[in-house]
C-alpha cells in the first residue's frame, strides 16, 4: 500500500460517519484492538474541533446550552471537514449552518455572527489609528481627506433583540425573552487597543461608516448624507460621529 | 546553541512573565498562534521576545504530507520566524491531512523507504524557506502501521542523515509510543543520532489501563522523570522544557516542576563526572 492509499483512508475513516477497523493498522497483540486504536484519532478530531466552536462561539453556547450546541456542533464537524491550518478559523460558516438549521431562531445564527466577528477582531491586522490632531493637520493642508477605516472593522444588522442577549449572557445574567425589533439596527465591531468593541449604529451613522469603508471623501460623505437623510441637520450630526469616530478609534491613517 | 530549562508560553502566563523576571532560560512559542494578523497575540508576543530567548514550535507544518508543505503555511511561518529570531524552530514528524483537507492532529507515518523519501523532500523544501535546519519532534501514536519497514528511531536517524535536519525528542512521547505498541524505550534513545538532538520535551499523559493518551494535561509522572535520567546519560545536557497545554496551572507550580528537571539534570552530571573521574583514577 503506498503512501498516498494510505493517507487517503486514514483521512476517510475520520470523516466517516463511525469508526471502523481498518486492515493497515498493525495488528498488534499488545492493548488496543485495531478499531480501538483509530477510534482514539477519530474522537480526538471531532473533540478538538467541538472544543474550538465552544470556545468561538462562547455566548451562542451558553445561550443554547451545552447538549444542544454540542449536539448541533457535532452534526457540523460531521458535515464540515476542515480546510484551514489554522483551527480558529474552523467555525467561519458555522453561523451559517445555524441559520439553516434553526431557521426559526435566527437570533441564535445573529448571537453566532457576533461572536464570529468579535473573535476575528481580536487578532485583525493591526494599524494607526488616526487622532484629532491628525485630522486637523490633514484638514490644514487643503487636500481632499479620505477617511479609513481601522482593517478589524466590520458591521452586521440584527433583527432580533440580540445584543440585549449577548450582554445578558456576557454578564452572566438570564438573557430576555427573544423580540424582533421594530426596525433592524446595524452593529459596528471593531478592535480597539487589544480589546474587541461592538456598538450598535444608528441609520444615518451606518449610512456614514458604509461610505468611508466604500472609500469615498470626506465631502462626497457629506453630500450623500444631506441627500439621504433630509429631516437631519447633517453638518451637526456629521462632526459629532467624526469626533466619535476619533474617540473610538476606527479610523486609521 | 542555548543552554537551560524553558516553558512554553501560556496566555494564562502573559502577565506573570511581563511582571517580573522569571526563572526561565527561554520560553517555546507555539508559532501557529501567532501567524495571525495583529492584535494582543503579536503584541504580548514582542514583548515577552524582549525580555526572553525563544524556540519556535509548530503544530501545522505537516511534513510527511504526500501533497508537500503548503507554500503559504512556510511562507507564513517563515514572517514570524524573522520577527521572532527564534534559537530554532520545530514542528512534528507527522502529517496533518491531505487534498487541502486538516485533521489538526499529529499522525503517525509508515516507516517505509517511500515516505522516507517523501518526508525528505518536505524537510529539504521547509529548510529551503527557512534558511535553518528544521527540529523535527517525535509524536506519541496510537497507531502502528503493517506498512512499515523500519523502527520509527530507525526512521528519525534516516530523515535526520538525508537532509541535516535536528531533533526535539519529547521522552513523555517516546514512553507513551513505547507503552502503546510494547517497545523499549531505552532502546529508541539509543537509536538516534546523538548530535541530532537539539531539545528534550517534558509532558504528562493519561493511563486508561491498556493505552496512553499523550495529554499534556498532567505533570510529568516518575516513569518518564526516569526515562528522562537515561535520555540525559546517553546525550549528556539538552535544553528541557515542560510541556504543558491544558489544565494549566500557576506558573510558579510550573516553575517548580520544571526545577524537578534541573535537580535531575544536576544530579546526572555530578555522576558523569564522577564516573570519568572514577575511570582516569582506574587509568
Amino acid at each position: 500500500m503506498k503512501l498516498e492509499e494510505l493517507q487517503n483512508d486514514f483521512q476517510r475513516a475520520l470523516f466517516d460517519t463511525e469508526c471502523k477497523s481498518a486492515d493497515w493498522i498493525s495488528k498488534s497483540a499488545h492493548g488496543l484492538s485495531a478499531r480501538d486504536r483509530l477510534d482514539i484519532y477519530y474522537n480526538a478530531y471531532r473533540f478538538r474541533l467541538i472544543d474550538v466552536l465552544l470556545d468561538t462561539f462562547e455566548h451562542t453556547a451558553i445561550y443554547l446550552g451545552d447538549d444542544w450546541f454540542k449536539q448541533l456542533a457535532t452534526e457540523y464537524v460531521q458535515t464540515h471537514p476542515s480546510t484551514y491550518k489554522n483551527i480558529g478559523l474552523y467555525g467561519k460558516d458555522f453561523p451559517a449552518f445555524l441559520a439553516e438549521q434553526l431557521a426559526d431562531d435566527m437570533e441564535v445564527t445573529e448571537l453566532a455572527l457576533m461572536d464570529w466577528k468579535l473573535r476575528r477582531a481580536f487578532d485583525g491586522l493591526d494599524s494607526t489609528v488616526m487622532t484629532q490632531d491628525d485630522l486637523q493637520q490633514l484638514a490644514g493642508e487643503g487636500a481632499s481627506i479620505y477617511l479609513q477605516a481601522v482593517p478589524t472593522l466590520t458591521m452586521c444588522t440584527q433583527h432580533f433583540n440580540t445584543l440585549d442577549i449577548w450582554n445578558a449572557i456576557n454578564q452572566d445574567q438570564t438573557p430576555p425573552a427573544v423580540e424582533r425589533l421594530p426596525q433592524p439596527i446595524d452593529m459596528l465591531i471593531w478592535r480597539k487597543g487589544y480589546s474587541p468593541h461592538f456598538r450598535s449604529l444608528s441609520p444615518i451613522e451606518s449610512a456614514a461608516i458604509g461610505c468611508i469603508v466604500s472609500g469615498a471623501m470626506l465631502e462626497d460623505i457629506g453630500a450623500k448624507l444631506e441627500n439621504d437623510f433630509t429631516d437631519a441637520d447633517v453638518a451637526t450630526e456629521f462632526g459629532l460621529m467624526l469626533h466619535r469616530w476619533l474617540e473610538d478609534g476606527i479610523i486609521c491613517h | 546553541m542555548t543552554s537551560g530549562f524553558g516553558l512554553g508560553l501560556r496566555t494564562q502566563h502573559y502577565n506573570d512573565f511581563l511582571a517580573e523576571p522569571q526563572p526561565v532560560d527561554w520560553l517555546e512559542v507555539i508559532s501557529d498562534n501567532y501567524m495571525v494578523e495583529g492584535g494582543k497575540p503579536l503584541a504580548m508576543l514582542d514583548k515577552i521576545r524582549a525580555q526572553y530567548p525563544m524556540v519556535m514550535h509548530g503544530v501545522s507544518m505537516s511534513i510527511g504530507s504526500i501533497n508537500g508543505v503548503d507554500k503559504d503555511y512556510l511562507r507564513k511561518l517563515k514572517v514570524l520566524e524573522q520577527r521572532v529570531e527564534p534559537m530554532w524552530v520545530s514542528d512534528h514528524l507527522c502529517w496533518s491531512g491531505v487534498h487541502g483537507r486538516n485533521l489538526h492532529d499529529l499522525l503517525p507515518l509508515p516507516y517505509t523507504r517511500e515516505a522516507l523519501d517523501i518526508v525528505t523532500r518536505n524537510v529539504e523544501q521547509a529548510q529551503e524557506v527557512l534558511q535553518r535546519p528544521l527540529v523535527l519532534e517525535n509524536v506519541s501514536s496510537y497507531v502502528e502501521y503493517e506498512q512499515s519497514e523500519m523502527t520509527e528511531w530507525e526512521f528519525l536517524s534516516e530523515v535526520c542523515k538525508a537532509t541535516g535536519c535536528r531533533l526535539l525528542l519529547d521522552i513523555n512521547n517516546i514512553y507513551v509510543s513505547a507503552f502503546n505498541h510494547d517497545f523499549s524505550p531505552v532502546s529508541f534513545i539509543k537509536g538516534v543520532p546523538v548530535e541530532s538532538v537539539t531539545q528534550f520535551h517534558l509532558a504528562g499523559h493519561l493511563n486508561k489501563g491498556d493505552h496512553l493518551i499523550d495529554t499534556h494535561d498532567h505533570p510529568v509522572c516518575d516513569d518518564v522523570w526516569d526515562l528522562y535520567r537515561q535520555a540525559l546519560l546517553h546525550f549528556g545536557y539538552i535544553p528541557t522544557m515542560i510541556e504543558r497545554d491544558d489544565n494549566i496551572p500557576s506558573l510558579p507550580e510550573l516553575i517548580a516542576e520544571l526545577d524537578v528537571a534541573r535537580e535531575i539534570a544536576r544530579e546526572i552530571a555530578r555522576e558523569i563526572a564522577d564516573d570519568v573521574l572514577n575511570k582516569k583514577i582506574a587509568l
